[in-house]
């Protein structure tokens, strides 16, 4: 699955990256490159700022230091237009985030419509398309309510998708899944990968973190400790609280 | 039986007495139906400047007049605020009694729907703030595409009933001698020496139209719950 991305420029790039929330140091001066095409895995224990690093990304999260460099433009300078680069950055929550007022179809056209001055017909095309290959066709006119929790979570990622995005941020997607539903979201998150979007993905499903990723990173304590690929980072940990992790989650 | 006839008659009938109420009616409807639309103005206006200020801590000045704006007029008597409308701050201005009273239940109004909206706006989760503005919707363009649509519904049980209470509270009117339906009932009641029939006829009305009004907010209850199966 190692790809050699050292010849492109990275697609983000984070710089001595900080996050302190009152009394807590989330993060601590954490740099890393996200490449085109990387499925980047990041697992620790809950707490280690795992989550954070990645809403840091599109700034849901104000870091407090560092900087982020998203298609070569620092996105924590007060002067960038946060909101045009977090249209090119999808991302996907937890709890599914889909607006319950809005139908399915409405909750993946409103972006493409308000944001992107895309026709009806345009961003409905787009939208039917990627509903098909979710299979979520039958369930377009349904509101969020009618749906299971997985079904939320593949119709959260298409919302994603309308927008074209450059990387998609996923942040514990499959968490607040019933157990049988988890098996519909990572299948769609594997064609993801497959089709080389660049994904930032947030996790505690080690099993898929090892068969999709391309890059696997194990924070602590806001910091992180060990990058590898795949195979080397579950095989072979180096750092020993990751091995102790490991140990407890496998 | 002849005796409930009699006083009808006389209180309602005789010389035409019941133009009284008709007048007052009209009056009571244009004064509640421009309040609310002044109280709805202002209190989406707060409830914005107010949950801006919550979430970002922009709008600092704002939010402090805001608050003192809240304060004072959910902390007086609304009788007061009228008297005040009326006698104080337009006391050397020759302006219709109807548009004071406007004015001042406007304001009044706008007070309590503006916490209204607030309590609607802190109800919806947070998460759905982050969805529109990862998709890259600005704070105002989240704020009118998806919170305030939820917000709203959530609210408009209470949002009726200030509304209800907002219809009965202009029966104060008759302080400034604007003659609305409580004062045209008054009147009658002067006029005839019998209080039943005009005050009582006066407070059916009244409830005529809160019923009517419920009526009409259940029904878009209904409607904009079609969401929620």
């Amino acid at each position: 699955m190692t790809t050699d991305n050292s010849s492109n420029s990275p697609l983000i790039k984070v710089r001595g990256l900080c996050k302190a929330f009152t009394g807590i140091e989330a993060l601590k001066n954490i740099s890393v490159d996200i490449f085109q095409g990387d499925v980047a895995f990041i697992v620790g224990p809950s707490g280690s700022g795992k989550s954070t690093f990645l809403r840091c990304l599109n700034r849901l999260e104000e870091p407090t230091g560092g900087s982020i460099f998203f298609d070569g433009e620092d996105i924590c300078d007060k002067t960038c237009n946060i909101d045009l680069h977090r249209q090119k950055m999808g991302m996907v929550f937890q709890q599914f985030n889909l607006f319950p007022h809005l139908t399915v179809m409405r909750n993946l056209t409103i972006g493409p419509m308000k944001l992107q001055n895309k026709t009806k017909e345009e961003a409905e095309a787009k939208a039917d398309a990627l509903l098909k290959r979710v299979g979520l066709s039958d369930r377009r006119d349904a509101y969020p309510n009618q749906l299971s929790g997985g079904q939320k979570q593949r119709i959260a990622i298409c919302r994603s998708l309308c927008m074209n995005p450059e990387v998609m941020l996923f942040d514990e997607p499959t968490s607040a899944l019933d157990p049988e539903m988890v098996g519909e979201v990572l299948n769609v998150m594997r064609e993801l990968a497959n089709e080389k979007m660049t994904m930032v993905v947030v996790t505690h499903e080690m099993g898929f973190a090892r068969e999709v990723a391309n890059r696997v990173f194990f924070m602590a304590d806001g910091e992180i400790l060990e990058e590898n690929a795949p195979v080397a980072f579950f095989d072979h940990p180096q750092n020993e609280r990751l091995r102790s992790f490991l140990r407890s989650v496998l | 039986m002849s005796d409930l006839v009699n006083s009808f008659y006389q209180n309602f009938i005789e010389k035409d007495r019941y133009q009284y109420l008709l007048d007052g009616l009209k009056n009571t409807l244009i004064v509640t139906f421009f309040a609310v639309l002044i109280g709805i103005a202002i209190g989406f206006i707060l409830a914005i400047i107010r949950s801006t200020y919550d979430n970002t801590k922009k709008l600092k000045i704002l939010n402090f007049f805001a608050n003192v704006y809240l304060t004072v007029i959910r902390g007086t008597p609304v009788v007061l605020q009228l008297l005040i409308t009326y006698f104080v701050i337009f006391a050397s201005v020759n302006i219709s009694k109807l548009l004071v009273a406007i004015i001042a239940f406007g304001i009044n109004s706008g007070a309590y729907v503006a916490e209204i909206i607030r309590s609607g706006i802190n109800s919806i989760d947070r998460g759905q703030f982050e969805a529109g503005r990862s998709l890259g919707f600005s704070y105002a363009q989240t704020m009118i595409y998806f919170i305030l649509p939820q917000a709203l519904k959530n609210v408009l049980p209470a949002l009726g009933n200030e509304f209800v209470v907002l219809l009965k509270e202009t029966s104060v009117a008759g302080y400034i001698a604007l003659q609305d339906l409580t004062k045209g009932a008054d009147i009658i009641r002067s006029q005839t020496y019998s209080a039943f029939m005009p005050l009582v006829m006066a407070a059916a009305i009244y409830l005529v139209m809160v019923i009517a009004f419920d009526y009409l907010i259940k029904r878009l209850e209904r409607r904009l719950r079609s969401s929620d199966h």
